[in-house]
Protein backbone atom coordinates (compact mmCIF):
# COMPACT_ATOMS: atom_id res chain seq x y z
CA UNK A 1 0.00 0.00 0.00
CA UNK A 2 0.95 3.64 -0.72
CA UNK A 3 1.17 5.66 1.57
CA UNK A 4 1.15 9.05 -0.70
CA UNK A 5 -1.83 9.49 -3.55
CA UNK A 6 1.39 11.56 -5.25
CA UNK A 7 2.65 7.40 -5.44
CA UNK A 8 0.15 6.19 -6.73
CA UNK A 9 -0.28 8.67 -9.90
CA UNK A 10 4.10 8.16 -10.49
CA UNK A 11 3.14 4.48 -10.06
CA UNK A 12 0.22 4.67 -13.07
CA UNK A 13 2.00 7.10 -14.81
CA UNK A 14 4.91 4.96 -15.76
CA UNK A 15 2.84 2.28 -17.04
CA UNK A 16 1.82 4.97 -19.34
CA UNK A 17 5.54 5.05 -19.70
CA UNK A 18 5.57 1.59 -20.41
CA UNK A 19 3.01 1.55 -23.01
CA UNK A 20 4.79 4.18 -25.00
CA UNK A 21 3.03 7.39 -24.50
CA UNK A 22 4.42 10.44 -25.92
CA UNK A 23 1.91 12.29 -23.53
CA UNK A 24 0.65 11.86 -20.46
CA UNK A 25 -2.08 13.96 -18.50
CA UNK A 26 -2.53 13.93 -15.17
CA UNK A 27 -5.16 16.24 -13.40
CA UNK A 28 -6.17 16.76 -9.86
CA UNK A 29 -9.57 17.50 -8.83
CA UNK A 30 -10.26 18.91 -5.11
CA UNK A 31 -13.75 19.65 -4.84
CA UNK A 32 -14.41 20.59 -1.17
CA UNK A 33 -17.69 21.23 -1.11
CA UNK A 34 -19.19 18.21 -2.84
CA UNK A 35 -16.54 16.36 -0.78
CA UNK A 36 -14.30 15.01 -3.62
CA UNK A 37 -10.53 14.23 -4.57
CA UNK A 38 -10.46 13.05 -8.01
CA UNK A 39 -7.36 12.00 -9.43
CA UNK A 40 -6.99 11.36 -13.45
CA UNK A 41 -3.89 9.65 -15.75
CA UNK A 42 -4.79 9.81 -19.46
CA UNK A 43 -2.07 8.53 -22.11
CA UNK A 44 -1.68 8.49 -25.57
CA UNK A 45 -0.09 4.82 -25.26
CA UNK A 46 -0.85 1.71 -26.76
CA UNK A 47 -3.82 1.03 -24.90
CA UNK A 48 -4.89 -2.30 -23.74
CA UNK A 49 -7.69 -4.62 -24.77
CA UNK A 50 -10.35 -6.14 -23.01
CA UNK A 51 -8.63 -9.14 -21.78
CA UNK A 52 -5.56 -6.88 -20.68
CA UNK A 53 -8.04 -4.93 -18.80
CA UNK A 54 -9.51 -7.58 -16.87
CA UNK A 55 -6.38 -9.07 -15.99
CA UNK A 56 -4.90 -5.65 -14.40
CA UNK A 57 -8.26 -4.87 -12.79
CA UNK A 58 -8.64 -8.21 -11.16
CA UNK A 59 -5.04 -9.82 -10.29
CA UNK A 60 -4.94 -8.21 -7.26
CA UNK A 61 -4.12 -10.68 -3.88
CA UNK A 62 -2.94 -13.85 -5.50
CA UNK A 63 1.03 -14.65 -5.95
CA UNK A 64 2.04 -16.77 -8.16
CA UNK A 65 0.35 -15.27 -11.48
CA UNK A 66 1.84 -12.23 -10.93
CA UNK A 67 4.92 -12.58 -11.53
CA UNK A 68 3.63 -13.23 -15.71
CA UNK A 69 5.00 -10.16 -17.23
CA UNK A 70 3.53 -6.45 -17.20
CA UNK A 71 1.07 -7.40 -14.75
CA UNK A 72 1.60 -5.91 -11.62
CA UNK A 73 0.33 -4.72 -8.31
CA UNK A 74 -0.40 -1.00 -9.50
CA UNK A 75 -3.71 -0.49 -10.35
CA UNK A 76 -5.31 -2.98 -8.35
CA UNK A 77 -3.52 -0.48 -5.44
CA UNK A 78 -5.54 2.26 -6.23
CA UNK A 79 -8.35 0.78 -6.99
CA UNK A 80 -8.25 -0.66 -3.53
CA UNK A 81 -7.56 2.86 -2.15
CA UNK A 82 -9.92 4.92 -3.83
CA UNK A 83 -12.79 2.16 -3.67
CA UNK A 84 -11.95 2.04 0.02
CA UNK A 85 -11.96 6.09 0.60
CA UNK A 86 -15.64 5.95 -0.57
CA UNK A 87 -14.91 6.54 -4.38
CA UNK A 88 -15.13 4.67 -7.46
CA UNK A 89 -12.70 3.25 -9.48
CA UNK A 90 -12.54 3.56 -13.37
CA UNK A 91 -10.31 2.67 -16.64
CA UNK A 92 -11.70 2.98 -19.86
CA UNK A 93 -8.80 2.01 -22.53
CA UNK A 94 -8.73 -0.07 -26.04
CA UNK A 95 -5.86 -0.93 -28.33
CA UNK A 96 -4.67 2.16 -30.03
CA UNK A 97 -6.43 4.57 -28.45
CA UNK A 98 -4.50 5.30 -24.82
CA UNK A 99 -5.78 4.74 -21.64
CA UNK A 100 -7.45 7.11 -19.17
CA UNK A 101 -7.41 5.68 -15.15
CA UNK A 102 -10.02 7.48 -12.68
CA UNK A 103 -10.16 7.23 -8.98
CA UNK A 104 -12.36 9.23 -6.81
CA UNK A 105 -13.00 9.23 -3.36
CA UNK A 106 -13.71 11.11 -0.74
CA UNK A 107 -11.97 14.47 0.45
CA UNK A 108 -12.95 13.88 4.06
CA UNK A 109 -12.60 9.95 4.20
CA UNK A 110 -10.52 9.09 7.52
CA UNK A 111 -8.46 6.69 5.20
CA UNK A 112 -7.81 8.95 2.08
CA UNK A 113 -4.06 9.17 2.34
CA UNK A 114 -2.09 12.55 1.26
CA UNK A 115 -1.59 14.14 -1.13
CA UNK A 116 2.13 13.58 -0.73
CA UNK A 117 4.80 15.32 -2.64
CA UNK A 118 3.05 15.58 -5.94
CA UNK A 119 6.46 17.77 -7.14
CA UNK A 120 8.63 14.56 -6.56
CA UNK A 121 6.04 12.78 -8.45
CA UNK A 122 6.29 14.37 -11.22
CA UNK A 123 9.94 14.94 -11.52
CA UNK A 124 10.60 11.32 -11.28
CA UNK A 125 8.66 11.21 -14.40
CA UNK A 126 9.79 14.24 -16.28
CA UNK A 127 13.32 12.11 -15.31
CA UNK A 128 12.12 8.95 -16.48
CA UNK A 129 11.78 9.78 -20.11
CA UNK A 130 12.60 13.40 -20.78
CA UNK A 131 10.76 13.13 -24.31
CA UNK A 132 7.44 12.74 -23.08
CA UNK A 133 4.77 15.58 -22.80
CA UNK A 134 4.11 15.82 -19.15
CA UNK A 135 1.14 17.72 -18.04
CA UNK A 136 -0.34 18.48 -14.85
CA UNK A 137 -3.77 19.99 -13.88
CA UNK A 138 -4.38 21.36 -10.23
CA UNK A 139 -8.26 21.94 -9.07
CA UNK A 140 -9.33 23.23 -5.83
CA UNK A 141 -12.37 25.13 -5.85
CA UNK A 142 -10.82 28.30 -6.04
CA UNK A 143 -7.49 28.03 -7.86
CA UNK A 144 -5.88 26.02 -10.19
CA UNK A 145 -2.65 24.97 -11.58
CA UNK A 146 -1.12 24.12 -14.94
CA UNK A 147 2.24 22.66 -15.97
CA UNK A 148 3.80 20.64 -18.83
CA UNK A 149 7.06 19.58 -19.36
CA UNK A 150 7.35 20.54 -22.79
CA UNK A 151 7.02 24.63 -21.79
CA UNK A 152 9.86 24.23 -19.52
CA UNK A 153 11.69 22.52 -22.19
CA UNK A 154 14.06 25.37 -25.28
CA UNK A 155 12.28 25.15 -28.18
CA UNK A 156 13.82 21.84 -29.83
CA UNK A 157 15.13 20.53 -26.75
CA UNK A 158 13.71 18.31 -24.07
CA UNK A 159 14.00 19.02 -20.48
CA UNK A 160 17.13 17.81 -18.23
CA UNK B 1 25.14 -19.60 -32.14
CA UNK B 2 21.71 -19.12 -33.36
CA UNK B 3 19.66 -16.33 -34.64
CA UNK B 4 18.65 -15.22 -31.15
CA UNK B 5 21.77 -14.99 -29.95
CA UNK B 6 22.99 -12.75 -32.14
CA UNK B 7 20.03 -10.63 -32.00
CA UNK B 8 20.95 -10.62 -28.34
CA UNK B 9 24.03 -9.31 -29.48
CA UNK B 10 23.50 -6.43 -31.41
CA UNK B 11 21.03 -5.44 -29.05
CA UNK B 12 23.85 -5.42 -26.71
CA UNK B 13 26.18 -3.87 -29.05
CA UNK B 14 23.62 -1.39 -30.15
CA UNK B 15 23.13 -0.03 -26.35
CA UNK B 16 26.72 0.01 -25.73
CA UNK B 17 27.50 2.24 -28.70
CA UNK B 18 24.31 4.37 -27.67
CA UNK B 19 25.47 5.16 -24.27
CA UNK B 20 29.22 6.22 -26.03
CA UNK B 21 27.73 8.22 -28.49
CA UNK B 22 25.77 10.09 -26.29
CA UNK B 23 29.10 10.92 -24.73
CA UNK B 24 28.08 9.82 -21.15
CA UNK B 25 30.29 7.96 -18.79
CA UNK B 26 27.55 6.24 -17.03
CA UNK B 27 23.76 5.37 -17.16
CA UNK B 28 21.78 5.06 -14.38
CA UNK B 29 18.89 3.21 -14.42
CA UNK B 30 16.63 3.17 -11.23
CA UNK B 31 14.05 0.68 -10.64
CA UNK B 32 10.63 2.54 -10.73
CA UNK B 33 7.56 -0.48 -10.94
CA UNK B 34 5.04 -0.75 -8.15
CA UNK B 35 7.40 -2.60 -5.57
CA UNK B 36 10.42 0.24 -6.29
CA UNK B 37 8.28 2.85 -5.82
CA UNK B 38 6.76 1.77 -2.48
CA UNK B 39 9.94 0.83 -1.50
CA UNK B 40 10.99 4.50 -1.43
CA UNK B 41 12.98 4.83 -5.18
CA UNK B 42 11.56 8.09 -5.89
CA UNK B 43 13.20 9.53 -3.19
CA UNK B 44 16.37 7.75 -4.24
CA UNK B 45 15.86 9.02 -7.95
CA UNK B 46 15.71 12.85 -6.51
CA UNK B 47 18.48 12.37 -3.96
CA UNK B 48 20.41 11.26 -7.03
CA UNK B 49 19.31 13.91 -9.21
CA UNK B 50 19.69 16.49 -6.85
CA UNK B 51 23.39 15.61 -5.91
CA UNK B 52 24.56 15.03 -9.48
CA UNK B 53 23.17 18.80 -10.28
CA UNK B 54 24.88 19.82 -7.05
CA UNK B 55 28.03 18.44 -8.18
CA UNK B 56 28.00 19.57 -11.58
CA UNK B 57 27.69 16.18 -12.94
CA UNK B 58 26.54 15.76 -16.14
CA UNK B 59 28.31 12.64 -18.32
CA UNK B 60 25.13 10.31 -16.38
CA UNK B 61 22.14 9.45 -18.50
CA UNK B 62 19.62 8.63 -15.28
CA UNK B 63 16.63 5.94 -16.66
CA UNK B 64 13.71 4.20 -15.26
CA UNK B 65 12.96 0.11 -15.69
CA UNK B 66 9.88 -1.74 -14.36
CA UNK B 67 9.64 -4.58 -12.56
CA UNK B 68 12.82 -6.42 -12.15
CA UNK B 69 12.23 -9.56 -10.31
CA UNK B 70 14.24 -8.07 -7.13
CA UNK B 71 11.16 -7.20 -5.01
CA UNK B 72 12.70 -7.92 -1.62
CA UNK B 73 15.93 -5.35 -2.42
CA UNK B 74 14.08 -2.55 -3.72
CA UNK B 75 14.96 0.24 -4.38
CA UNK B 76 17.77 -1.29 -6.81
CA UNK B 77 19.72 0.79 -8.69
CA UNK B 78 21.90 0.14 -11.52
CA UNK B 79 24.43 1.57 -12.90
CA UNK B 80 25.90 0.81 -16.21
CA UNK B 81 29.29 1.76 -17.66
CA UNK B 82 30.01 2.98 -21.31
CA UNK B 83 32.49 -0.17 -21.48
CA UNK B 84 29.51 -2.54 -20.60
CA UNK B 85 30.35 -3.18 -17.10
CA UNK B 86 27.19 -2.91 -14.66
CA UNK B 87 27.09 -2.85 -11.18
CA UNK B 88 23.71 -3.20 -8.95
CA UNK B 89 22.64 -1.78 -5.94
CA UNK B 90 20.60 -3.08 -3.54
CA UNK B 91 18.19 -1.56 -0.97
CA UNK B 92 18.89 2.16 -1.73
CA UNK B 93 18.42 4.69 0.64
CA UNK B 94 18.66 8.32 0.00
CA UNK B 95 21.51 8.65 1.74
CA UNK B 96 23.70 5.00 0.19
CA UNK B 97 21.90 6.70 -3.28
CA UNK B 98 24.48 10.48 -2.14
CA UNK B 99 27.11 8.32 -1.34
CA UNK B 100 26.70 6.04 -4.59
CA UNK B 101 26.84 9.61 -6.84
CA UNK B 102 30.20 10.54 -4.79
CA UNK B 103 31.77 7.40 -5.04
CA UNK B 104 30.75 5.64 -8.01
CA UNK B 105 29.82 8.53 -10.17
CA UNK B 106 32.46 10.91 -9.17
CA UNK B 107 35.37 8.88 -7.78
CA UNK B 108 34.70 6.23 -10.12
CA UNK B 109 34.69 4.06 -7.13
CA UNK B 110 32.11 0.94 -6.71
CA UNK B 111 30.48 1.00 -3.17
CA UNK B 112 30.49 -2.36 -2.70
CA UNK B 113 29.00 -2.58 0.87
CA UNK B 114 25.53 -2.25 -1.04
CA UNK B 115 26.44 -3.56 -4.45
CA UNK B 116 24.80 -7.31 -5.15
CA UNK B 117 25.89 -8.24 -8.51
CA UNK B 118 28.74 -7.24 -11.20
CA UNK B 119 28.58 -8.33 -14.43
CA UNK B 120 31.42 -8.01 -16.61
CA UNK B 121 29.94 -8.37 -20.59
CA UNK B 122 31.97 -10.38 -22.58
CA UNK B 123 33.30 -8.61 -25.17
Amino acid sequence: MFEELSLHILDIAMNSLAANASKIEISVLENHQRDWLILRVRDNGRGMDAAALHRVLHHRATTKTLRKKNIGLGVALLRQTSEMCGGHFHIRSAPGQGTSVTASMRLSHIDRPALGDLNSSILAICAANPKVDVRLHYRTDKNQYHFSSHELAPKGESCP
Amino acid sequence: MNLEQLKQLKNKAQKQIALRESGKKYRVVVSMGTSGIAAGAREVMKTMLDEMEKRGIESVEVAVTGEIGMVDAEPVVRIEEAGGEKTTYAKVNPEVARKIVVEHLEKGKKVESVAVGKVKEQE
